[in-house]
């Protein structure tokens, strides 16, 4: 795996989540959280991606559990809900792009010929598909390790 | 007759106080466990026995009781949107409430003195980790370094723009498309000029702030944790949300081909 790669995609990361951070008006001082946060995220994802050659749900699948696990592990101290801090840090991994390509997709579909209908029709799917796997990887990820702690407490 | 008969507290503004530590918490972004249990522990910091809350996409509903007596609320909710730094001072007043520090009436105070003066982010502030998150999104999508600086700038103004739009209490979805449609042209239009070879994912990656990233996780994790009817409603806006932005790179890409800019 290529390590200047890793540091490229876990430093973009951080930054994506940091300025997400802001944007959720999350102050000044817990921004590192959001940085740690965003740059584990990525980081895992990546080695997940390249390291393993694992698809990009199962990834982020991954990527998820470890934010959701680290940030039950620093909630107290952070001083931010945990599903912000969850939120930030996996933002980076939402695939924005494939479902702005997928509604792009089906708005072609209008206007193409039919001998380029049924590929654009399969791009389409395909990338919707893609979208909802990854977001239900993300969200799944997430979850668990909440609903495991809870579990336990409660016993 | 018993010794220590103290009066029982007055059961509507436990409820009303209680209603709106909820809404107020939902409006900041809160999924519905967390809504369920600030709602319950007003509640309860306040004098009620029994707690039962329904959370809706658009209004919350609460039971509460003491001894014999018990009285049902609902209050309507607003724009859901995101702020976490009222999430925090919610939180730390309900701490508060559940030391039984506050009488009801106190506690109605603190909530209006949080909602009115907790602090925001500077529309300008904004716009710069707005732009630096979509600049540090492209790269992750591949764009090139000639794009970056111009999906920085793209964001970054539309972000002004968006929060000027809503400040005018403008639609949230023809927001989105109006957002959608200035970030992604200003910043295919920049690529362009910069000789960029990534001029479409470059358009893409300056919209990225429109992604309802927040929504989307709080759907799944209401409908995992029981609360499916909210969930869903959640998942259908953010599904409408993206629908509109799409409709806004759609218009930017037809504006762009029109100056024969290929994307």
């Amino acid at each position: 795996m290529n390590l200047l790669f890793l540091l490229h995609q876990t430093i973009c990361g951080a930054l994506a989540a940091a300025g997400f951070g802001v944007l959720f008006n999350i102050g000044f001082r817990s921004l590192p959280w959001c940085m740690v946060s965003g740059a584990l995220a990525l980081s895992t994802r990546t080695c997940c991606l390249e390291a393993f050659g694992w698809n990009l749900e199962a990834s982020s699948f991954a990527a998820a559990l470890m934010v959701g696990t680290a940030v039950l592990a620093v909630r107290k101290r952070a001083d931010i809900s945990q599903n912000a801090l969850d939120v930030v840090g996996c933002i980076p991994m939402v695939p924005g792009s494939f479902a702005a390509k997928a509604i792009l997709g089906l708005f072609a579909l209008t206007s193409t010929d039919s001998a380029e209908a049924a590929q654009t029709l399969t791009t389409a799917v395909q990338f919707t598909v893609r979208v909802m796997f990854t977001v239900g990887a993300i969200g799944t990820g997430l979850a668990i390790p909440a609903l495991l702690l809870r579990v336990r407490v409660s016993r | 007759m018993p010794e220590d008969e103290s009066p029982t507290p007055a059961l509507e503004p436990i409820a009303m106080v209680a209603l709106d530590a909820g809404r107020l918490l939902m409006e900041a972004g809160a999924s519905a466990r967390s809504i369920d249990a600030i709602v319950m522990t007003f509640a309860r910091g306040l004098g009620a026995d029994r707690v039962d809350l329904r959370v809706g996409y658009a209004s919350l509903a609460v039971t509460i009781g003491i001894g014999p007596n018990g009285i049902t609320r609902m209050r309507e909710v607003g724009h859901l949107g995101v702020n976490q730094r009222l999430d925090q001072e919610l939180w730390h007043l309900a701490e508060r409430v559940e030391r039984h520090e506050l009488t009801t009436e106190q506690a109605r105070a603190e909530l209006t003195r949080v909602a009115t003066k907790t602090p925001r982010h500077s529309t300008w502030v904004m716009g710069v980790a707005v732009g630096l998150a979509c600049a540090a999104f492209g790269r992750l999508l591949k764009v090139d370094w000639a794009g970056t600086g111009p999906v920085f700038v793209a964001a970054a103004i539309g972000q002004v723009v968006r929060r000027d739009l809503l400040g005018r209490h403008m639609n949230v979805f023809v927001c989105a498309t109006v957002v959608a449609f200035v970030s992604s042209a200003l910043g295919g239009l920049g690529a362009h000029w910069e000789h960029s070879q990534t001029v479409t994912m470059a358009m893409i990656a300056s919209i990225l702030l429109l992604v309802p990233g927040v929504p989307c996780v709080n759907a799944q994790s209401d409908i995992i944790e029981g609360h499916p009817t909210l969930g869903s409603a959640r998942a259908v806006t953010v599904a409408v949300v993206l629908i509109f932005v799409a409709l806004g790179l759609w218009l930017a890409q037809t504006l762009l081909s029109h100056l024969e800019i290929p994307t």
